[in-house]
């Protein structure tokens, strides 16, 4: 039962973390949006 | 035609004269490129370009059409 | 006296002027590498102690040239020392500076000054002094630039404990500017310093000039009244450069003697090697072939070993731990997921050595010298040289690599194109399919095939990656000038510490950047392969017994069948199955699906993805699976599964397809957009479909 347990929560966090890393949208701190920020 | 950075050959010297601010990137000035410096053209690539130069002790490469924007002065005397 | 809190330290400088030497001197192996938030650049800080029990916590910023950014990473520099209430805003600066470029390397020293930040001028390479001729009367320059000033040479070692008093002692540096620059727009700046008074005038200056926020003053009170147009603020800032430049020719012209009489310089006599028309090429190439052979042979030693050790980890947690769910998951998802993970770094790390020497040494800046013409015929830069080299250890370094091209385009399709290049992940692939479909012959004597087919798949890599790179330079249009400006420093010999740091960086750049992502989704790929829905897979036994009722078989060959079946109930069978239909076309069954989904972790799981659908239970043994692959028939066809026109198939659709999750994430987070890594995804799986269809269709 509580290796059934761990081994469910351990695939719960490696969901979340792929989904947090390819579908959550980051809010960007800084003004640069896109590449070239015509920072010349 | 005003002569430029990229119409010296190999091994030629030349003084930098002027040049348009909006053509050349603040870095190369703040490299030493300013009007009165020395440049001397120690490598050409293979293809003609980049251009390998000392400009005022600094030793860089820059791309031939930016050479192109930068006026020079010849130097009418050889430094040995 | 001590004191608890540590001290501040930023390390700023030119590039190339042994800065990171520095940080590595001081700190030498506590210091940590991590990210500004939001954007790609490095922050790396370390801790050093001082004398008299004093902490510091050193900094170590981008190389710039001057505070006038011109690039993000040049921008997050001049932030950070605008803004007092940031925690890393610093007690002291130490400004790095290479003697024999004094001249330039000051021009960012005047700037700093100008911030009134306590400022320490580091003149670095001191052991090349005497060789240049070069005579420093250090009291004079310390009175003219109102500075403390360290004469050092961080690769002998020397002056780093005068270095540390000196910091130490940060507090009593003078802190005013040692030249006016407002002078070269009295009206102007007068103006801006009556209207905000509080505000160093040199602070207000960066901020009009660049995107900077800071605490106490928001660009936009200011941009009203004060902003000109870009045009005349360039205008300004090229006098500004002059008006420096001025002070320092000034200062050197007492402070700096050079003796050109005994000055020497092997610079001349190499680059007219390293740059020739022919030779340069010639050596390029040389040093590219003898860097994959050592590569080569290097690794298979430590991976061979990497491998077996965690064979043999995963042995061990099976029959050590209880039995049960979560011991599988220990043995069979995780710890091969890591190993597969590690079994990398030895030629990732081999790589980066190489690397990292050139780099060191000088030689890169040569390499984009003689290429830069030629990549722009593609869109590339001169400077996607190393990216695209790195991409053949593997693309997630590769794309980091490209940040310092300049040129917004030329690095966007360097960071899209490098993932076709052959990465170490599609090796395995390569090598179990050739040795299936691929004879053991020798052409013309003396080439052996299936090396032959390595090097071709190779080439096919990088002729992809240019031609790709040609199509988007027609496609995209992106507008931005071209600004390249590459330094080429003197050549120097690869110092040691600077090298291993560099190469433990890059590595862990792999290990976090691609690992997590691996082993997350290992995880998840071994959940849908050990559990499944329906009678077929939860009474696999019963369901593999009844079929061997004539013929029972032995223990081990029972267990296969049944982890056989049980896969091929699975989700992740199921999955297979119901892709079937799409990959027929290309010669595939569902076996070959399944794997070709598991491969999304990491193309390297398809070997040992493989070697389960095969009912092998042993993946050591490459013979037995080999095998079991070459005999397997396909119940439709009656045909061999492992044919040459499906083994060449599967080839190129490894070579062109994106499989690499981590690199996807790793694009997103360097172009700072969605629409690059979809559109990758996209594109190379569809020309990967494509190709392997019509491959397949030919050859069969």
């Amino acid at each position: 039962m509580v290796q059934e347990i761990l081994a469910y929560i351990i695939l719960a966090a490696a969901i979340f973390f792929l989904v947090r890393k390819f579908l959550w949208k980051k809010k960007n701190e800084k003004n640069c949006g896109e590449g070239d920020c015509g920072c010349h | 035609m005003r002569q430029t950075i990229a119409s010296l050959k190999k091994g030629e010297k030349a003084v930098i004269r002027d040049f348009d601010v909006e053509a050349i990137p603040l870095k190369l000035l703040e490299m030493g490129c300013l009007p009165g410096n020395l440049v001397e053209v120690l490598q050409v690539a293979p293809l003609g370009d980049p251009l390998y130069l000392n400009i005022n002790g600094s030793h860089l490469a820059i791309r031939l059409e930016t050479a192109r924007e930068i006026a020079i002065d010849p130097l009418t005397i050889t430094l040995q | 006296m001590t004191s608890t809190k540590n001290i501040n330290v930023a390390l700023i400088g030119n590039p190339n002027t042994g800065k990171t030497s520095v940080f590595n001197q001081l700190t030498g192996l506590n210091q940590q590498v991590g990210n500004y938030p939001g954007i790609t650049v490095e922050k790396k800080i370390g801790f050093c102690k001082l004398p008299y029990n004093i902490k510091a916590n050193i900094l170590d910023l981008p190389g710039t040239y001057s505070l006038n950014a011109s690039s993000i990473d040049e921008n997050v520099v001049i932030e950070m020392l605008l803004n007092k209430n940031d925690k890393l805003y610093p007690d002291v600066v130490l400004v790095v500076a290479d003697v024999e470029n004094l001249k330039r390397n000051l021009l960012l020293f005047t700037q700093i000054k100008d911030l009134e930040i306590p400022t320490i001028l580091v003149i670095n390479m001191a052991d090349r002094m005497g060789a240049k001729g070069i005579s420093l009367d250090v009291p004079y320059l310390e009175a003219q630039l109102k500075t403390k000033i360290a004469v050092i040479s961080s690769r002998k070692g020397t002056g780093i404990d005068e270095l540390k008093k000196l910091i130490v002692a940060y507090q009593s540096l003078p802190t005013e500017p040692c030249l006016n620059a407002s002078i070269i727009d009295p009206e102007y700046f007068n103006r801006l310093r009556k209207t905000f008074p509080n505000q160093l005038l040199y602070k207000l200056w960066l901020v009009i000039t660049q995107d900077v926020n800071f605490a106490q003053l928001d660009r936009n009170e200011i941009r009203n009244s004060y902003t000109r147009s870009q045009i005349e603020l360039k205008k300004i800032q090229q006098k500004e450069t002059i008006k420096r430049y001025q002070f320092i020719n000034e200062v050197l012209k007492d402070g700096q003697k050079i003796n050109l009489a005994t000055a020497k310089d092997f610079r001349i006599q190499l680059d007219r090697i390293l740059t020739h028309k022919v030779w340069g090429y010639a050596i390029f190439f040389a040093i590219l072939f003898v860097i994959f052979q050592s590569i080569f042979s290097w690794s298979a030693v430590p991976m061979d070993f990497i491998d077996s050790t965690f064979a043999s980890l995963s042995t061990l947690a099976a029959q050590h731990l209880p039995a049960g769910v979560l011991t599988d998951l220990i043995a069979q998802g995780i710890i091969p997921g890591i190993g597969g993970i590690v079994i990398f770094i030895p030629q990732i790390a081999f790589l980066f050595l190489f690397i990292s020497m050139l780099e060191e040494s000088g030689y890169m800046s040569r390499v984009v010298f003689l290429m830069d013409k030629i990549m722009r015929r593609f869109g590339l830069s001169g400077k996607s040289v190393v990216p695209l080299i790195s991409g053949t250890a593997c693309a997630i370094p590769a794309i980091m690599a490209t940040r310092n091209i300049e040129n917004w385009k030329e690095r966007l399709i360097t960071i899209l194109v490098t993932p076709f290049t052959t990465c170490s992940a599609r090796l395995p692939v390569y090598a179990i399919i050739i040795a299936l479909v691929i004879p053991e012959k020798r052409v013309l004597g003396i080439l052996n095939l299936q090396g032959l087919t390595l090097m071709l798949l190779y080439l096919i890599g990088f002729g992809t990656a240019i031609v790709a790179a040609y199509l988007l330079n027609k496609i995209l249009k992106i507008n931005g000038k071209t600004y390249f400006v590459v330094e080429m420093p003197g050549y120097k010999l690869p110092m040691f510490k600077n090298v291993s740091l560099n190469v433990l960086e890059k590595t862990k750049a792999f290990v976090w950047g691609a690992g997590k992502i691996i082993l997350a989704i290992s995880i998840v790929l071994w959940f849908l392969a050990s559990s499944g829905p329906g009678n077929a897979f939860h009474h696999a036994d019963q369901i593999v017994a009844a079929q061997h009722l004539s013929e029972p078989l032995s223990a081990t060959d029972f267990e296969n069948a049944v982890a056989s079946q049980k896969l091929e109930n699975s989700y992740i069978g199921i999955m297979g199955k119901a892709i079937e239909p799409a990959i027929a076309p290309l010669g595939y069954d569902w076996k070959i699906g399944i794997a070709l989904i598991s491969s999304f972790a990491a193309r390297e799981v398809f070997v040992g993805t493989l070697a389960t659908i095969y009912s092998v239970g042993d993946t050591d043994n490459e013979n037995t699976i080999k095998n079991k692959m070459q005999t397997e028939i396909h119940p439709d066809t009656g045909q061999k599964v492992f044919n040459f026109a499906t083994g060449i198939s599967l080839l190129l659709f490894y070579a062109f397809a994106m499989q690499c999750a981590s690199t996807l994430a790793i694009t997103k987070k360097e172009t700072n957009s969605w629409k690059w890594p979809a559109t990758q995804l996209v594109l190379m799986s569809g020309l990967a479909y494509l190709v392997a269809l019509v491959t397949y269709q030919i050859l069969k």
